[in-house]
């Protein structure tokens, strides 16, 4: 027999209507599979634990968000030993990306929000938790135009300046933002790979390909720079506005990670902080 | 229907997520006095290093220089395991002269004297910071050459 196909919406209401969901008191749950994590800068260095591991000094700049102990020589095990700068104070993991500048005047960004987000799947019921001490690299470090690169470029409160893969020029009184989506298909063995790359995958048509089979929150950053007017002399670390990439590695403690893909991920809501909806 | 319909949400809801993957293996790391991530990671960045280094030095640069880049170049090539890929094109890499820095030293001798200077402290720090970290003693043994010839570089001019 044919399954009936229900729009996603109306199955959701269902749903929330079935197990009494808790309404907020200004209205409904907001039906977006999504929890957050809210980082402000940590610390700069010219390290890369994923791309250039135990070689302190190598890389070129990184803006690092989260853990406050990552370096060069990070891994699981010194990471989970520290703490972190991320609102909630849970989340330990450790993020970072290029260093922004102005000619040679290095540009911290002042809003810092990983999103994670059950979209880019038909399934979110069936997402699971990111592994622990999984490494992503998202963006292409090595873009040479618009062709080869993902970058997001756009300004925050003048939506009518065009999104651009390259930096755009933002109105005075906004500021200059961008956004990353990171791959979200995992391939259920690898933490890593020798690309960084090739243990996930981006979903195809709604799902996760069968090289890539297992579904994990969609991490999404958002960063939000003090910097409008000309793009005369911006730059990142790694080149153009093109070549903004982003690393993540996991180090949320499993449990909350497992709540979290269980309260706002699979069931369609939108969290808090916390992890807590309603 | 609704009944139903909302019995089987209902039943759909309330089954245990679907059962965690079974643990990865470890990401792959440096084995011990292996060929690893660290000294593939060194390997690849001392390449795209030293090819900058010969640009910027140009058919001019100093001789010893451009010799001991290539010496380097040769050496560090035996070393990869798979082929070569410059992953850092384009980027600004300490010790590795950026496009905008070759340029301009073509047409200003100055500034290449000054950009050859940094390209030798800077990629003296990496290599020190290599030195320390790889185990492997095929690379080590290129790792320390780069260093001697770096260090005498530097003290020659």
């Amino acid at each position: 027999m044919r399954k009936p196909l229900f729009h996603i919406a109306a199955v959701i209401g269902l749903i929330a209507t079935a197990l009494s969901v808790p309404v907020a008191a200004q209205g409904e749950p907001v039906r977006v599979a999504e929890f957050l994590a809210e980082c402000p800068i940590s610390h700069r260095l010219p390290d890369d634990p994923i791309v250039l591991p135990n070689l302190p000094g190598a890389s070129h700049s990184h803006d690092f968000f989260g853990n406050r102990s990552t370096n060069a020589r990070s891994n699981q095990q010194t990471l989970e030993g520290a703490t972190g700068n991320c609102n909630p104070v849970s989340d330990i993991s450790s993020y970072w990306v290029p260093t922004l500048y102005r000619d040679n005047t290095a540009i911290a960004p002042t809003g810092v929000t990983f999103y994670y987000l059950g979209e880019g799947v038909n399934n979110p019921a069936a997402i699971q938790p990111t592994p622990y001490g999984l490494k992503i690299v998202a963006g292409n470090a090595k873009a040479t135009g618009d062709a080869d690169s993902i970058a997001r470029w756009s300004c925050l409160h003048a939506g009518h300046v065009n999104p651009s893969k390259n930096f755009v020029q933002c109105p005075a009184g906004t500021m200059l933002e961008t956004y990353l989506d990171f791959p979200q298909c995992w391939d259920g063995r690898n933490l890593d790979s020798s690309d960084h790359k090739s243990h996930m995958s981006y979903p195809v048509a709604g799902g996760c390909p069968s090289s890539h089979p297992v579904p994990v929150p969609k991490l999404r950053m958002v960063l939000r720079y003090p910097v409008n007017g000309t793009t005369a002399g911006l730059r990142l670390s790694s080149g153009t506005g093109q070549t903004m990439h982003g690393d993540f590695f996991n180090v949320w403690p499993r449990a909350e990670m497992e709540r979290r893909v269980r309260n706002c991920i699979n069931v369609v809501i939108k969290c808090d902080h916390n992890g807590n909806h309603g | 229907m609704t009944v139903l319909l909302l019995a089987g949400l209902l039943a759909a809801c309330q089954q245990a997520p679907p059962p965690a993957a079974p643990p990865p293996p470890p990401a792959p790391s440096s084995t011990q006095n292996g060929y690893g991530a660290t000294e593939r990671a060194f390997v690849e960045l001392a390449i795209a290093t030293d090819e900058q280094a010969l640009e910027l030095l140009g058919p001019t640069g100093r001789a010893e220089l451009r010799e001991n880049r290539n010496t380097e170049l040769a050496a560090l090539r035996t070393l990869l395991d798979a082929p070569y890929v410059n992953h850092h094109a384009g980027h600004d890499m300490p010790g590795m002269p950026t496009d905008a820095e070759i340029q301009l030293a073509s047409t200003d001798p100055d500034a290449r004297e000054q950009f050859v200077r940094a390209h030798l402290t800077e990629s003296l720090e990496v290599i020190r910071s290599a030195r320390q970290a790889i185990t492997h003693p095929p690379t080590a043994e290129v790792v320390a050459l780069m260093e001697r010839h770096r260090t005498a570089e530097l003290a020659a001019g």
